[in-house]
């Protein structure tokens, strides 16, 4: 029973990357339509960004999370010029060729730049304020502070992006655009100022997924690749578009994920989640949330 | 027939090729033969019929596991393994085909893409059954006999090249067929308006789940090819990127034309040995040149070649 | 009336909430012509869709020349001998018009798809045989000089034609035209009023034909239903039905009189 409880609490954590991840590719594609498949690489991008930051440029924490943020923002303003852009008067076979080619580049790009070899996040979080007071046992559960900031980083992501869209005059343009591109556009939405605050939001989330797990998990240059395909996965379970249910199914797919490779193998853990997403795409293709739609 | 002519002179062509060129310059000539068959494979398949596929690696790699598998369970030839290998990846193609039935575009890429890996992640963690990261050892080719009578020895890399080559002929004039059959135009059917197809009579499950079959068997074959010149096969030649490339050669050369990912699939291939100390940007290269390609030109060179000339 | 080759009865389609279709029963005879009007979003092209098998209905069960075909797929229902148009023009736009008429007889093509692969002559000859009768067809419609075009090259007006002379390559018993002749200039649709008449005439098609130009259904129609939000509120013959109240009560406010005037 106290492992399982462990093991609960691992899955939470790396399901929080999930949903942070996932929460990105379902609002591109919902706002935008776009299925980018080189979000993975905005996750790796921001972990190697966070190794950069701290280990070769020697930043202080708060510092290097602005430096992740930026560089996820540079990322997303040229995601949004090459694949968004671009591609409006193309089909859709060939944004998804094109973000595919761009997820091959970057992670070639980052192969050439980085290395092939796993590099890790040393974060010495007894030098970090808040973060080294926090506790680390829960009972029969053991969470480091590197872990632990995972979930709470998400949580409060998540709770930032929410009001965001409520509440603010950019937030009701995305939501505009998600509902009805064109009559949003005649509404007097800025469509290219939103496709651009889209893209960096996605960056953004993905780039801070990947600069938390870099001290927990390796960064290498493919690591996008799995990431990506795991929040496909979150996205299609969630419903393609839907915020709420890509938070619930990230949850859910890492617990899966973790009860899997404690109960019954460690091999099986990544092959899970697809199997379960093949599945659902061919038996309720709008999502294990979304309604039902028939389209003429 | 002047197709026919032109195909016959370019084979002859490259049948006495080896005799002007190294054993390396030979070796490079094979492996794009291989991405030959594997791009024409994949135009059937997304240029003629419409139907996204990322998960070319994946065939190929079934292709080549079959052939290093039964080499080493049943001590079986190569003469046993292309047919085997086509069978096998063609099942397999069957299996991707059925989401293929429901899904349209990002979804079926999706699918595909999770395909490629779970089949990535079995042959590499399947240590008992594929030999793991390692990978699996072969001997070469073998002999041809004929009634007990040995004709002559794939041994030399010369004879093995000669191979490679009648099975790309062989594969090259199917797909020819294929593509010029009732067949092939229903799958331009299916792929300009599937609602439409049915509503004129054809059976779209049968147009979608042949055209996936016929790509996954070419992908295997150059699959058991691939493993029995390389004399083993190993997880790594097999993953998404190898996927990519074939993509790229596609969409460069022309997505459903016949002679755009031959063209394609020529060019990107030889590539890599023009750039010199540069080959190892080759995938960062293929990306861009993906990117670029789709954007500007997503009817690729042949494409473009021939609305001009339409016009 | 004659026996029947088309009997919808009680159908019923359901989007979500709305009720595209409320049970509507319809029948067509051999070699009637029969009209199906409405306002709107009354449901016209959903019934299309559910007699030719791209949706699937809720409830009802569709009857063709007394056999059940509810639950047969549009490429099964297309090789009984029924055919159709678009409200919004369907073709493939990639290939040739001739190739366009050509697909349409794959489903009658005796030659197995083997035979075709490999260029067998009996397979070859009657392709040679397929495409002389679309060359034939397309004369009948005066589209001979485009059949080498692709479909894109054409007109509307022309496409218009060529998706029924798709229609008639598939040699049906029923066609079902839905708004033949919208986008159509006056002329045009003189000549498609002709038209039809002549498939039914000298094919002996029966038809059921989805319209808002008045003109064209008072013209051709034996028999006329009317659909109003999926309900069947009125049927009988062209000039009784127009002058329905429950008709014009239906249709007021959405350019009825306009209609019925053009
Ligand atoms: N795929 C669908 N999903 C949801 N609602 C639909 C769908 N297709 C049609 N509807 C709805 O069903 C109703 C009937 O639509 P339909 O297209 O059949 O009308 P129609 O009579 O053909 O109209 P028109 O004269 O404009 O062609 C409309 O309210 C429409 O919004
Ligand atoms: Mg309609």
């Amino acid at each position: 029973m106290d492992l399982f409880l462990q093991y609960m609490a691992n899955g939470v954590v790396i399901g929080s990357t999930y949903v942070l991840v996932a929460v990105g590719l379902t609002l591109i594609f919902g706002i935008l339509g776009v299925v980018n498949f080189a979000h993975g690489e905005f996750y790796m991008i921001g972990g190697y960004a966070g190794i950069v930051a701290i280990t070769v440029l020697k930043l202080p924490v708060l510092p290097a999370i602005a430096f992740v943020l930026l560089v996820a923002a540079v990322v997303g303003i040229a995601a949004e010029a090459i694949l968004h852009k671009p591609m409006k008067n193309h089909d859709a076979t060939s944004s998804i060729i094109s973000s595919f080619g761009l997820a091959v580049a970057l992670q070639n790009a980052a192969l050439v730049v980085m290395g092939p070899q796993p590099q890790r996040l040393n974060l010495d979080v007894s030098k970090i304020p808040v973060l080294s007071s926090l506790p680390t046992d829960f009972g029969p559960v053991f969470l480091p502070q590197q872990r632990l900031l995972i979930p709470i980083a998400t949580v409060l992501l998540i709770a930032i992006l929410y009001v965001v869209l409520r509440y603010t005059w950019t937030g009701r343009g995305l939501r505009a655009m998600a509902q009805h591109a064109t009559v949003a556009r005649l509404c007097g939405v800025r469509v290219e100022r939103v496709a651009i605050v889209t893209f960096i939001t996605g960056a953004a989330l993905a780039g801070t997924a990947g600069m938390l797990m870099s001290s927990v998990f390796f960064v290498y240059p493919i690591v996008g690749n799995m990431i990506a395909l795991k929040a496909f996965t979150v996205v299609i379970l969630g419903g393609m578009g839907n915020v709420a249910g890509a938070a619930v199914a990230g949850l859910l797919l890492g617990i899966t994920e973790s009860l899997t490779s404690a109960y019954i193998s460690n091999a099986m853990r990544d092959v899970v989640g697809f199997v379960f997403v093949i599945l659902v795409l061919l038996f309720r293709p709008q999502g294990l949330f979304g309604k039902a739609v028939e389209r003429s | 027939m002047r197709v026919y002519l032109i195909a016959l002179l370019a084979f002859a062509g490259l049948a006495v090729a080896p005799f002007g060129i190294g054993g390396y310059e030979t070796n490079v000539l094979m492996m794009v033969l291989f991405f030959v068959i594997l791009a024409v494979g994949l135009d059937l398949v997304t240029g003629y019929c419409g139907q996204f596929s990322f998960a070319t690696g994946a065939f190929y790699g079934i292709g080549a596991y079959t052939a290093a598998i039964m080499t080493r369970d049943f001590n079986t030839t190569i003469w046993v393994h292309l047919p085997a290998g086509a069978i096998v990846a063609g099942l397999f193609g069957l299996l991707l085909g059925i989401p293929a039935l429901r899904l349209k575009g990002h979804f079926l890429a999706i699918v595909t893409i999770a395909f490629q890996t779970i089949v990535y992640l079995v042959i590499s963690q399947w240590t008992s059954f594929t030999g793991g990261q390692v990978g699996l050892p072969m001997p070469n080719a073998g002999p041809v006999t004929v009634f007990g009578v040995t004709l002559f020895e794939f041994g030399s890399l010369r004879s093995y090249y000669w191979l490679t080559l009648a099975m790309t002929a062989l594969t090259l004039l199917i797909s020819w067929r294929l593509v010029n059959s009732r067949l092939g135009r229903e799958w331009v059917a299916i792929r300009d308006d599937e609602t439409l197809a049915s509503a004129v009579g054809l059976d779209t499950t049968r147009g979608k789940l042949t055209a996936f079959v016929a790509y996954a068997a070419l992908a295997g074959v150059a699959g058991v090819l691939t493993a029995h010149s390389l004399r083993g096969v190993t997880p790594d030649d097999y993953t998404i990127w190898i996927s990519a490339t074939v993509v790229a050669m596609m969409v460069v050369g022309g997505r459903g034309t016949f002679i755009g990912p031959i063209l394609g699939a020529v060019f990107l291939a030889i590539l890599p040995e023009l750039l010199g100390k540069f080959a190892e940007y080759k995938m960062l290269i293929y990306g861009v040149l993906l990117v670029l390609v789709v954007t500007l030109m997503p009817e690729g060179v042949v494409g473009r070649l021939r609305a001009r000339a339409a016009r | 009336m004659t026996a029947p080759i088309l009997e919808a009865r009680g159908i019923t389609k359901r989007f979500g909430g709305v009720v595209a279709v409320n049970d509507a029963s319809l029948t067509v005879g051999k070699g009637q012509i029969v009209g199906l009007i409405g306002p709107n979003g009354s449901g016209k092209s959903t019934m299309v869709n559910l007699v030719s098998g791209e949706l699937m209905p809720n409830e009802g069960t569709f009857l063709f020349n007394g056999t059940d075909i509810t639950s047969l797929p549009s490429h099964r229902r297309a090789r009984l001998g029924m055919a159709r148009s678009f409200q919004l023009l369907r073709l493939f736009h990639s290939l040739s018009v001739e190739d366009n008429l050509l697909l349409a007889n794959h489903m009658r093509m005796k030659a197995s798809i083997a035979a075709s692969i490999f260029g067998r002559s009996s397979a070859r000859e009657e392709e040679q045989r397929a495409r002389a009768r679309a060359r034939e067809l397309l004369a009948w419609f005066d589209l001979q000089d485009f059949a080498d075009r692709p479909v894109s090259a054409l007109s509307i007006g022309q496409q218009r034609m060529v998706e029924i002379a798709r229609g008639m390559m598939s040699e049906p018993s029923l066609f079902v035209l839905d708004e033949p002749a919208a986008g159509l200039s006056p002329p045009n649709v003189d000549k498609l009023i002709q038209l039809v008449r002549r498939l039914r005439d000298e094919f002996g098609v029966s038809i059921l034909l989805v319209e808002h130009v008045m003109r064209v259904v008072r013209d051709l129609c034996d028999h006329v239903v009317v659909l109003d939000s999926g309900v069947k509120i009125a049927e009988g013959a062209p000039d009784a039905v127009v002058k329905d109240p429950v008709v014009i009560e239906a249709y007021i406010g959405t350019g009825w009189k306009r209609r019925a005037q053009g």
